[in-house]
């Protein structure tokens, strides 16, 4: 019994240090939808003023991560 | 004998060359010279009608060019169009408009399209055919729908405001629903379902059918109520292509313009000014090519990042 | 056993609750076809029809709209008209019985060969860029393809405002604001995209056994690529052309801001077609009813691959 190896679920974090795509490719879906939200809502102006930013910042990453290894 | 080894390697190093390709044959051209052939005129094109334009957009956008004065001085204004832009009252309140448009045209489609999408999967007799009648307004023109729904939202005449005032038993000339501050965000929303219901539909019925039937008879052997066969088999598994549509919807009415130009061309004042009608004003009536040129480049940096997810979205939908 | 079909009769719904979604589907098929059904029932009526109230839904069918559509007319006094020799034409007379007289033929004949020439030009371009291209991607490595053809599509995806800035700087400076050649062009860049899309899709169901085939028999690859892969995608091809045709059919956005005369295409037209104190609805809805009646064919023509052509290849069903 005691000798099948299971190997550990890694955890979130430790997928994220591994530079590997899925996990971050949802950090800028996350970050491109917090955008999109931010420059369409009617409440904060500083928000609606950081949004492109926030865009671009998340499009950016994605293109990056996206050649990560699956 | 002898000259098979050298083949041999001849043609490893031709298939090595292109893994996907077939190293038998290298007579006439290289496919790496084919594919080169082949894709190259496209992407020249696009190169040349895409990609230039958008890198002289960028450039404009950091300017204070004039389109109907080409021949002042262009002067460097930094970021100041994005600063301006991202403190504008104006555009932020487009934006809002927009996000009502979209918000409201994606709940009702996907409300109605998976409805219309579950009720045809009943594979009722006759349902290709109605189907594909029902499939008719997302193929038109988004122009000549907005021009012909004009017509019937004539106040007095038309034949909505007639049909309304007929369940309703309003009187039709009481109300506008283009000249009305109140109503006509919900014109526009009207004509868009009205067109797009059935795109929706078409991408939850896709998404019914991949749901393999002994799914269902499992459930069925558990003794799972309908209801919950719904919840948690149907709408689960359908979920992806509903994403998709939903992504896809809300990418192509954040940049509608065609048939808000015709309905309302963002009138009553500017109430149903989405965005892409600020940038025509302010582009092609105002003439503020620097202005215009960076609210083009949010615009282009929204659609781009949304693209991504969207392919994402696509690639998801693809492995089923 | 009894719980087998059991489960059977709730995958296969049962015969009544199929009558009811059949119901309810109809219904909203019809109700949705109503506003379609309006404007070609407009079509046949005269201006004072077209606005009366209560709608009418019955009513004398005239071709009032469709001459309208075809003529400029002046407004003349009946004694003018008197002096005049007889009217020859059936549509002379309708037209003299308004106290008009016909000066000539409007725009709406050049605009709708506008219209054909720039759908048919740049459909023939992309399909044959695309075509190319798809295979390129299919078959080769190509190196970066995953963000070349991302690349491809999302150039589908940019607003069409925010691309007509620098298109309208750069086709005065190169002299194409305004020609036919330029919206075929601008048309073909747009369409690429999606025939690079569905072709890829399209050629990738191809078995490649197909060109080693044929390839082993002698064959170039260029050969096998015209013998053995065009007739087995031409199918796809077909589909995907018409998805170009019906983009480059409807398009308003580009044509608004970038023609307005000689390479103007109808969805701009349309809607300016005015008769005495605004728009002239009979001769809008004639003009709308000849110009949708395409897209019924069409639609009817692609219904197998419509799915397909939506998602850019992506569900095939």
């Amino acid at each position: 019994m005691s000798d099948i190896h299971v190997p550990p679920r890694p955890s979130l974090v430790t997928k994220i240090l591994r530079l590997r795509r899925g996990p971050w490719e949802n950090i800028a879906t996350i970050l491109i939808g917090l955008g999109v939200v931010m420059l369409m809502q009617p409440y904060s102006a500083t928000a609606y003023a950081y949004s492109f930013i926030t865009i671009l910042a998340g499009t950016i990453l994605f293109a990056i991560v996206s050649h990560f290894p699956e | 004998m002898t000259e098979l080894p050298a083949q041999t390697a001849f043609a490893d190093r031709v298939a090595e060359a292109m893994p996907s390709g077939i190293g038998k044959t290298v007579r006439g051209l290289s496919d790496k010279a084919i594919a080169w052939l082949f894709i190259g005129p496209t992407i020249l094109l696009l190169l040349a009608i895409n990609i230039f334009p958008l890198i002289w957009t960028i450039y404009l956008s950091f300017t204070n060019y004039r389109a109907n004065r080409p021949n002042a001085e262009v002067k460097y204004v930094g970021l100041d169009w994005y600063h301006r832009i991202l403190g504008d009252a104006d555009v932020w309140a487009a934006m809002q408009t927009t996000a009502h448009f979209v918000i409201w045209t994606i709940i009702i489609e996907t409300v109605l399209g998976f409805g219309l999408a579950w009720l045809i999967d009943k594979k009722f007799r006759g349902h290709a055919l109605w189907t594909t009648v029902i499939l008719i307004p997302m193929m038109l023109s988004p122009a000549v729908v907005g021009n012909f729904w004009t017509f019937l939202y004539q106040p007095q005449s038309g034949l909505f405001n007639y049909a309304i005032s007929f369940v309703t038993g309003i009187d039709p000339s009481s109300f506008q629903m283009l000249g009305s501050v109140r109503l006509s965000p919900w014109a526009i929303v009207i004509v868009d379902a009205w067109m797009w219901t059935p795109y929706v539909m078409l991408i939850c019925l896709a998404g019914l059918r991949s749901i393999p039937d002994y799914i269902y008879e499992a459930a069925e052997v558990d003794r799972a109520s309908p209801w919950r066969q719904f919840w948690s088999i149907t709408l689960p598994m359908a979920l992806p292509f509903i994403m998709l549509a939903v992504l896809f919807r809300g990418i192509e009415n954040f940049k509608m313009f065609d048939m808000v130009n015709l309905l309302t061309g963002g009138g009553p004042g500017s109430t149903t000014e989405v965005v892409s009608i600020t940038l025509k004003r302010q582009a092609f009536e105002s003439w503020r090519t620097g202005y215009s040129s960076a609210l083009a480049i949010i615009l282009f940096v929204t659609v781009f990042g949304l693209a991504n997810i969207y392919v994402k979205a696509l690639n998801r939908v693809k492995q089923r | 056993m009894p719980g087998l079909t059991q489960a059977h009769s709730v995958v296969a719904p049962s015969t009544a609750s199929r009558r009811i979604a059949g119901a309810l589907v109809i219904v909203y098929a019809i109700i949705t076809m109503i506003p379609l059904l309006w404007i070609i029932a407009t079509s046949f009526k005269t201006p004072p029809d077209s606005i009366s109230y209560p709608p009418k839904v019955i009513f004398t069918p005239s071709l009032e709209g469709y001459v309208n559509l075809f003529t400029t007319r002046t407004r003349q006094t009946p004694e003018v008209i008197a002096t005049l020799p007889p009217p020859t034409t059936w549509y002379d007379k309708l037209v003299r019985s308004r106290n008009m007289v016909i000066a000539g033929p409007s725009n709406v004949i050049p605009r709708f060969v506008n219209s054909i020439i720039i759908a048919f030009g740049s459909t023939f371009l992309a399909v044959f860029l695309g075509t190319l291209a798809a295979y390129g991607f299919s078959r080769f490595k190509v190196p970066l393809k995953d963000d070349l053809l991302f690349f491809i599509l999302s150039t589908r995806m940019m607003p069409p405002i925010a691309v007509a800035i620098p298109i309208y700087l750069m086709y005065r400076e190169l002299g194409l604001s305004d020609t036919k050649l330029g919206m075929i062009l601008l048309y073909t860049a747009v369409n690429v995209s999606l025939a690079v899309w569905l072709l890829k899709g399209f050629i990738d169901e191809i078995p490649r056994e197909y060109e080693e085939a044929a390839m082993i028999d002698g064959y170039t690859r260029l050969q096998a690529f015209r013998k053995a892969v065009l007739p087995q995608a031409a199918t796809g091809i077909a589909a995907t052309a018409i998805f170009c045709l019906i983009f480059a059919w409807n398009e308003y956005a580009f044509a608004v801001l970038l023609t307005s005369g000689t390479a103007q295409t109808m969805p701009p037209f349309i809607p300016f077609i005015i008769g005495e104190g605004g728009q002239d609805w009979p001769a809008v809805a004639a003009a709308t009813t000849l110009f949708v009646i395409p897209i019924f064919v069409f639609t009817i023509l692609l219904r197998k691959h419509l799915l397909r052509g939506i998602t850019f290849g992506a569900v095939r069903k």
